[in-house]
């Protein structure tokens, strides 16, 4: 962690077109990617996306096919993991179980030969950090998931990386315990201002703890962004569908004046506000909604695309509105949206679809569903 | 960075060993093709008279009964051990199964030499089994086990039992307990289940076990020369005593050589039987 | 769920069977531990007097005191020799691929399908053309040979369970491959290695047949000296021999079963 002012401005980490296959099975097409220092980058994607594979190349365990990868300005293609001064915190933790908590934590400043006074009081502020001052002389098996965790991050940290990396560290928790680590973990990282990869599956994860999120699929960072933009802003059909819910629609692109698309959807004409990048060229295409900004409109209303109410699964403080509509996209041609649960309505109900203004993605129609 | 750090170094001394191994190969192979010089040690020049002796009917009459041994070593242990691996896997206390365990691999523990006299003293003409039978007048005169096939079939099934019994029970155990559930509720009987179910599944567990047994008693030495007492004349026996009776180190190589040709070819033949069973189970 | 009478008929008939096998296997050594305690030079069932004198002349007899040294000293050296090479090999072989993998595993595994006979043959015919003496070292190559397999196989197995993470945990704090092979493979392999040396240890302990081979007056193990004994005499000296030989070994055996279960050794858990 060095702190000269010039190194600020210089990513943390760089890849520069790295890439990697497995007996010839392509597991990353080559990727380019600035990691900013102090950032907390996610590496979202189904399994089998590339995403493991990428962090494994970060902290040096694969060794890139092509490519090379720079911490620091550093480069560190050819270094092997020992020599890289990161951190990481496995998905099972890996703690040494021959060893007790504090064994595990002084064992990077062991290896660095950092002097035994400075050590114990680095691995006890280090404990300190992750309020587990009380369980130096434990065995990790006889520590709960969550303080196991916590022992992990601390032996990641204690070193001062100059990359923090996680393998998706909170798959092995309870539902309540994951919510209060995610919490505990973000707030380390934003006070130590430690750049930090994480990689998960889980677009909740992601979407609530990063400043940026790459999204992956087959080998290929699909978008990158803040959560915002991924949540609202998806470029492409993968992101679309990966990242929250959407309902789908077939309908046909007629024309593109500068930021203003206009469509038909099974017959009824709608003037949309696209954000997107590139739109496909006229004809059949596909519109990606999210649910939240679908409304319901008076069936007949003007600009609304007709329905009828299908089911109605009462959430609590909402109702899920499960509507057959013949314009939908997808094989049941169903549309799901929210409403107050007051609002719910009986099967067989006719109503409209409103859709918003702006926001609907609109990619060229596929013949075969997009997949990861 | 090394790429593949210790490989040398944690590699050298098995290269060493498998040296070894293949130097003593080879010099049983050279052998097997020298001619026997009698009264010296030295072997004479290079022929193929070995093998043509090998022919005699001394020779062939040993290939014959190490085989019949074999074959009925196998089945028996079969028999024995099929009942013995399926209590100890379904045995429903932990220490029961243990003890299963621990009893059946006694044998393999004993070591030969006492497994072999234990045995001698058991099948006497005025051991164990012949002194009990006689004092409840079932019998006479004593059974002769001794220097007879019985008697060394018996004490090589004793010998093949532990392999076996735990060849069948890594088989039984993983055989997944919910197909003969469902079995039994389809209503089949506990026989139907076990005759249809469990007994099909473990069968490539049968043939590698059966493959090992055979591959065991065909090494065995001990037995059959003091069981068997000279009178049950198998390779092994054979080996030792043309090497060390008469010192003929060639023929005793060839006869070696043509014996292990003869284990490589059975026990491809059974692995080959394996292979198409596991085809058949994938499908 | 209700039994019906086959049910109860099957249980039983189970049961008698499997006490009737059981018997079968411990029959021999239950004989002659019995047999072992019998006053007279001849054997009888049941022993008319009983009497120790056996075990006496069994420490009067020098061939076993030298035989168990021996065979002590071989299986100590040997698993130790087959312990190292073997666990090498296990590690290279779960590790890297090279050139010759296939055909350096197939030779150190032939041992398992060459008869031991073969494998005594062998090397007595090695020695004899290198014009090597027939030391202990001739005996510890040929039980090397022999347990090596089961070393290799065990190690193997331990290494396959091994959790990498824990390695690459290591290595992304600092450590270089050695530290990582000293204070994070070795460690938690230990177990496992120790159980591979005893097992190796008493796997040679009790190999006769390759031994018989390649040993002579001076090396004989102590398997070679009991067959010996049988040959020249028939009292029941050797049966003592027996029971004093079983006691070593299960001790062995039951330090094996405290460092490892026996169940996991052998994959039928």
């Amino acid at each position: 962690m060095s702190t000269e002012p010039a190194a600020r401005d210089h990513p943390a980490v760089q890849i520069d077109g790295v890439s990697k296959s497995f007996s010839g099975a392509v597991a990353l097409e080559p990727v380019w990617l600035k990691i900013r220092r102090g950032e907390f980058l996610t590496l979202l994607g189904p399994s089998g996306c590339g995403k493991t594979t990428l962090l494994n190349l970060i902290a040096g365990f694969l060794e890139a096919d092509r490519g090379e990868l720079f911490i620091n300005r550093d480069l560190v293609t050819q270094v092997p993991p020992h020599q890289r001064e990161i951190g990481i915190v496995f998905q099972n933790y890996a703690l040494f179980p021959h060893m007790n908590v504090a064994q595990n934590v002084a064992y990077g400043l062991r290896t660095r030969k950092v002097p035994k006074a400075e050590a114990e009081q680095r691995v006890r502020e280090a404990l300190a950090l992750v309020k587990l001052e009380d369980f130096a002389d434990r065995r990790p098996r006889q520590l709960s998931g969550g303080q196991q965790q916590r022992v992990a991050l601390a032996r990641a940290l204690v070193i001062r990386p100059r990359v923090l990396l996680l393998d998706e560290p909170f798959s092995a928790l309870d539902r309540n315990l994951r919510t209060a680590m995610q919490v505990e973990l973000k707030e380390i990282q934003s006070r130590l201002g430690l750049t930090t990869v994480f990689v998960t599956h889980d677009q909740g994860e992601a979407l609530s703890m990063s400043d940026r999120i790459a999204v992956m699929s087959r080998g290929r960072i699909r978008q990158i962004g803040s959560p915002t933009e991924i949540y609202d802003q998806p470029q492409n059909e993968f992101v679309s569908t990966f990242v929250g819910d959407a309902n789908l629609f077939d309908a046909r692109l007629v024309g593109v004046d500068g930021a203003r698309a206009s469509l038909t959807v099974g017959g009824t004409p709608v003037m949309l506000d696209t954000y997107q990048d590139a739109l496909p060229a006229p004809g059949p295409v596909t519109l990606f909604v999210r649910p939240e900004h679908c409304t319901l409109a008076q069936a007949g209303a003007p600009g609304a695309i007709p329905a009828s109410v299908a089911l109605s699964v009462y959430q609590g403080s909402y109702a899920e509105l499960h509507l057959d509509c013949p314009s939908a996209g997808g094989a049941d041609r169903r549309v799901m949206l929210r409403v107050p649960s007051r609002q719910a309505l009986p099967p067989g109900t006719a109503v409209a679809i409103a859709l918003p203004a702006s926001g609907p993605a609109i990619y060229a129609k596929q013949t075969t569903k997009a997949t990861a | 960075m090394s790429k593949r750090p210790f490989l040398g170094w944690f590699a050298a001394p098995s290269v060493l060993i498998a040296f070894g191994i293949a130097a003593s190969f080879l010099a049983i192979v050279q052998y097997s093709l020298r001619a026997h010089v009698p009264g010296s040690l030295e072997p004479g020049g290079f022929t193929l008279d070995n093998f043509t002796t090998l022919w005699k009917l001394v020779y062939g009459q040993a290939f014959v009964n190490t085989v019949m041994l074999c074959v009925w070593t196998a089945l028996f242990t079969l028999l024995i051990g099929y009942p013995l691996a399926y209590a100890m896997i379904r045995a429903k206390s932990a220490s029961l199964r243990s003890a299963i365990l621990l009893i059946s691999l006694t044998p393999l523990f004993l070591g030969e030499i006492v497994r072999t006299y234990s045995w001698m003293i058991v099948l006497g003409n005025r051991g164990f089994v012949n002194a009990t039978l006689m004092q409840l007048g079932l019998i006479d005169r004593p059974i002769s086990f001794m220097f007879t096939k019985m008697g060394v079939v018996i004490a090589l099934v004793h010998f093949t039992l532990p392999i076996v019994v735990v060849m069948l029970a890594a088989a039984l155990s993983h055989i997944d307990r919910n197909l003969e559930r469902a079995a039994t509720s389809l209503g089949a009987g506990r026989i139907r289940v076990f005759l249809t179910v469990t007994l099909p599944l473990s069968i490539p567990g049968i043939v590698a076990a059966t493959s090992t047994a055979f591959a065991w008693t065909f090494s065995a030495f001990a037995t059959p020369q003091m069981i068997g007492g000279g009178q049950v004349q198998t390779i092994s026996t054979l080996v030792y005593q043309v090497g060390f009776a008469s010192f003929n180190f060639p023929l005793a190589a060839s006869l070696s050589l043509l014996g292990l040709l003869f284990t490589i070819a059975v026990l491809a033949l059974f692995n080959t039987g394996i292979r198409k069973l596991e085809r058949i189970g994938a499908h | 769920m209700r039994k019906t009478p086959l049910d109860h008929l099957l249980d039983w008939s189970g049961r008698i069977l499997l006490a009737v096998i059981l018997g079968f296997v411990l029959l021999p050594f239950c004989v002659v531990a019995i047999a072992s305690f019998n006053d007279s030079a001849i054997l009888n069932f049941p022993p008319k007097s009983w009497s120790l004198r056996w075990y006496a002349n069994v420490f009067e007899y020098r061939d076993f005191a030298e035989g168990l040294v021996n065979s002590l000293k071989i299986a100590a050296f040997g698993a130790v020799i087959a312990l190292i090479a073997g666990a090498g090999f296990a590690y290279v072989l779960n590790r890297y691929e090279f050139s010759l993998k296939g055909v350096l595993n197939g030779i150190l595994m032939s041992p398992l399908v060459i008869p031991n006979f073969t494998i005594g043959l062998g090397l007595l015919i090695l020695s004899a053309a290198a014009s090597l003496p027939r030391s202990m070292w001739l005996v510890v190559t040929v039980h090397v040979i022999i347990v090596m397999p089961f070393v290799v196989r065990s190690v193997y197995v331990s290494l396959q369970n091994f959790e990498r993470r824990y390695e690459q945990a290591a290595e992304s704090l600092g450590a270089g491959p050695g530290h990582v092979l000293v204070t994070i493979t070795l460690p938690l392999l230990t177990p496992g290695l120790i159980s591979g040396g005893l097992f190796a240890a008493i796997l040679s302990f009790n190999e006769f047949t390759a031994s018989l081979f390649v040993v002579n007056q001076r090396t004989q193990t102590l398997p070679v000296a009991m067959y010996n004994y049988v040959r020249e005499y028939a009292d029941p000296t050797l049966a003592a021999v027996s029971v004093i030989y079983v006691l070593v070994v299960a001790a062995m055996l039951l330090i094996v079963h405290k460092f490892f279960r026996l169940e996991k050794v052998l994959n039928v858990d």
